[in-house]
């Protein structure tokens, strides 16, 4: 039984990190959907974020810097989401795409442009965020499981019951999910369903922008072409699969991680083609795709249509 | 969709004007002469024969895949997904190109081109089922597709559809299945007709038939652009129309791959990269969702390409630059109350009546 020797602790650990992006862009997505907002925008926040941490950190040799630039960037992009879709009455997914594309081109516009490279850039003076160890975990059985991740990855955890608690406990959890579910009701009761709306995209923005250093300056330090790779889209999925719930988002985040994981030791282990390995997330949410369907379809009666 | 109104043309060109605008800026920044490089750009575009051939050919994926783009959007389905059926629809193309040997000229390349379409067509038969059957949004289905796709083309172009050892390529299509190059100096093909004669027929059949009428009917009663199920209370089915209308347009997105291997690239390779669904879709909206104006604006936006290219290759400019501004004039676009905000001024309100009177 071989294959029974990747569950171990590298496994775990390389979990986590494959689900850290996935759950901060799902956290994001989760808390627009709730809102009301169907956010696809979030692939091109999380890329501009990444370059633009990159570039930052480049420049000034901090990665504190990179960081701050990075997030900045990710909410810039949302503001900019934001102001198309709520104060210019543009179709949200529309924008969502065009930002994409946007980012897609402008993310190698400016790596020929500034750093004169195509494909990626990686250089010895680019500072990434270091790993944060336990002193008092050293030589305990759980420095491995617990200790030396970078930043977000705690983050993440940090962030699964703050939001827990936000969404049912406090009453702008409520008028989150009441925007969401019955703009009018909520208007009625004297919520500012746009505010929200717009509070819940810049925490988006915000958090596109910690998944995307944390895919450039965190997890490696390189920027490579899209190097988002759907994790935007994939992040969507995971909040749709959780219910737009923070809890089931992170269980759904798992998921994927332990999907992604799998595959990278499995590669190992069998020498598969490395693009079956590659497609392995991408499949996984295809066939998480077809299991909310056929939750929504048990769940869901469809509405008869009246005779005429 | 409203139809064209001259709101709508004053904001292209508004939206135009401030970009090129912008356009001024970065290039006046990074150190270019924005001027030479304007007049570069004009000449890639359409200037002489072998740049407007080459503007032409380009356009050829763009009307396919903006016209796909029309057909979903116009049934209420977001098909984001079209990029994935270039990528397997060309793919498969290859694999007949060189798979039937003994075939005259045009049955196989009416074969190829049939088995493109049906595989295309097919890819977009599982988020069209998800949709309609089970409510999965058809947008993330498409995208997360769409990264299948191209992993499984370049899986198949490394594994079992390879030939050459040194590269992972497919073989070369033969002789007999290639679509005719006419000129020299340019890969030109009779793709193009194939393209443009779709999107005529595309026109004639959304607007002038039973079955068009039962097409549309499942996107009219968009809410903005989300599907209703309004024309299920007109007797009309509308979950089927969603999915033939999905299917049609998975198949014209096979279709723009098929004729980009059979007439461009003459077999499939793995670093193949196909954008033109993405574009599409931006060029559909442009078009306001017409396949005229699909048309229309696919041959606009391919001689920007084309000189953007014609740029590249002159200069240091990249020819992301292009796509910058291009969606740059999108998010000017698409901002509907910015194009509604100009009916406060007096004459847009007069030639928007006078332009209305003239098309009824």
């Amino acid at each position: 039984m071989e294959w029974l020797e990747i569950f171990d602790i590298s496994l775990f650990r390389s979990l986590i990190r494959s689900a850290t992006p996935i759950a901060l862009i799902g956290f994001g997505a989760a808390m627009c959907s709730a809102s009301g907002v169907l956010n696809i925008g979030l692939e091109g926040k999380m890329l501009n974020a990444a370059f633009v941490g990159i570039a930052a950190s480049y420049y000034s040799g901090s990665a504190l810097t990179g960081f701050i630039w990075g997030v900045s960037a990710g909410v810039l992009t949302a503001i900019l989401f934001g102001v198309l879709s709520f104060n210019l009455g543009a179709d949200e997914v529309l924008v969502g795409l065009a930002i994409n594309i946007f980012s897609i081109a402008g993310t190698r516009y400016l790596l020929e442009t500034l750093f004169k490279r195509r494909g990626f850039f990686s250089d010895p003076s680019i500072q990434g965020i270091d790993p944060i160890n336990f002193e008092f975990l050293v030589d305990t059985r759980f420095e491995k499981i617990l200790s030396g991740y970078t930043p977000s990855i705690y983050l993440v955890f940090f962030l699964a019951i703050v939001l827990y608690l936000v969404y049912y406990k406090t009453r702008l959890g409520t008028a989150i999910r009441a925007t969401g579910e019955n703009p009018e009701a909520a208007e009625d009761a004297g919520i500012n369903t746009l505010r929200m709306k717009w509070l819940t995209v810049i925490f988006s923005g915000v958090l596109a922008g910690i998944g995307g250093t944390f895919l450039s300056l965190e997890n490696m330090t390189l920027f490579t072409e899209g190097m988002s790779a759907g994790k935007g889209y994939i992040g969507l999925v995971a909040s749709s699969f959780g219910n737009n719930t923070p809890i089931g988002t992170f269980g759904a985040s798992l998921f994927f991680g332990l999907g992604d994981a799998i595959g990278i030791r499995l590669q190992g282990v069998y020498e598969l083609d490395s693009r079956l390995i590659l497609m392995v997330p991408y499949a996984l949410t295809v066939v998480v795709l077809i299991l909310i369907g056929i939750r929504q379809r048990i769940r869901v009666r469809p509405v008869p249509i009246p005779e005429q | 969709m409203e139809k064209f109104s001259f709101k709508d043309v004053l904001i292209l060109f508004a939206g135009t004007i401030i970009t090129i605008g912008i356009a001024w800026v970065l290039l006046t920044v990074t150190g270019f002469v924005p001027r030479e490089i304007g007049k570069l750009f004009f000449e890639g575009a359409v200037v002489g024969q072998r740049n407007i051939l080459n503007t032409l050919n380009i356009a050829t994926p763009y009307i396919l895949t903006s016209i796909a783009t029309v057909v979903s959007f116009r049934v209420g389905m977001f098909n984001i997904g079209i990029n994935g059926s270039m990528y397997i629809g060309g793919l498969y193309a290859a694999w007949a190109g060189y798979k039937f040997t003994s075939l005259g000229h045009i049955p196989h390349v009416s074969l190829c081109i049939a088995i493109a379409v049906i595989t295309g067509s097919l890819w977009m038969l599982l988020p069209a089922l998800l949709k309609v059957y089970a409510g999965v949004s058809e947008i993330i289905s498409t995208i997360i597709l769409n990264f299948v796709a191209v992993l499984f083309v370049s899986y198949m172009a490394n594994g079992p559809f390879r030939a050459d050892p040194i590269a992972p390529a497919t073989p070369r299509i033969l002789e007999t299945a290639e679509l005719k190059q006419y000129f020299p100096n340019s890969q030109f093909n009779s793709g193009f007709f194939i393209a443009v004669i779709i999107a005529f027929l595309t026109y004639f059949i959304l607007k002038k038939t039973t079955f068009g009428y039962e097409l549309r009917s499942g996107g009219d009663g968009l809410v903005g652009f989300y599907p209703s199920r309004y024309s299920s209370y007109l007797g009309i089915p509308s979950d089927r129309s969603a999915i033939t209308g999905m299917l049609i347009s998975g198949g014209l997105g096979g279709l723009a791959g098929g004729i980009e291997i059979l007439g461009n690239a003459r077999y499939f390779y793995q670093e193949l990269l196909f954008n033109q669904g993405f574009d599409g879709i931006l060029i559909a909206i442009v078009g306001k969702l017409e396949p005229i104006g699909g048309l229309i604006a696919s041959l606009f936006w391919s001689a920007l390409r084309n000189g953007g290219l014609f740029v590249d290759y002159k200069t240091e400019v990249s020819r992301e630059i292009v796509v910058i501004l291009l969606s740059i004039l999108i998010f000017f676009v698409s901002a509907q109350k910015l194009v509604s905000s100009l009916e406060r001024f007096k004459f847009v309100r007069k030639l928007d009546a006078f332009f209305t009177r003239k098309i009824k």
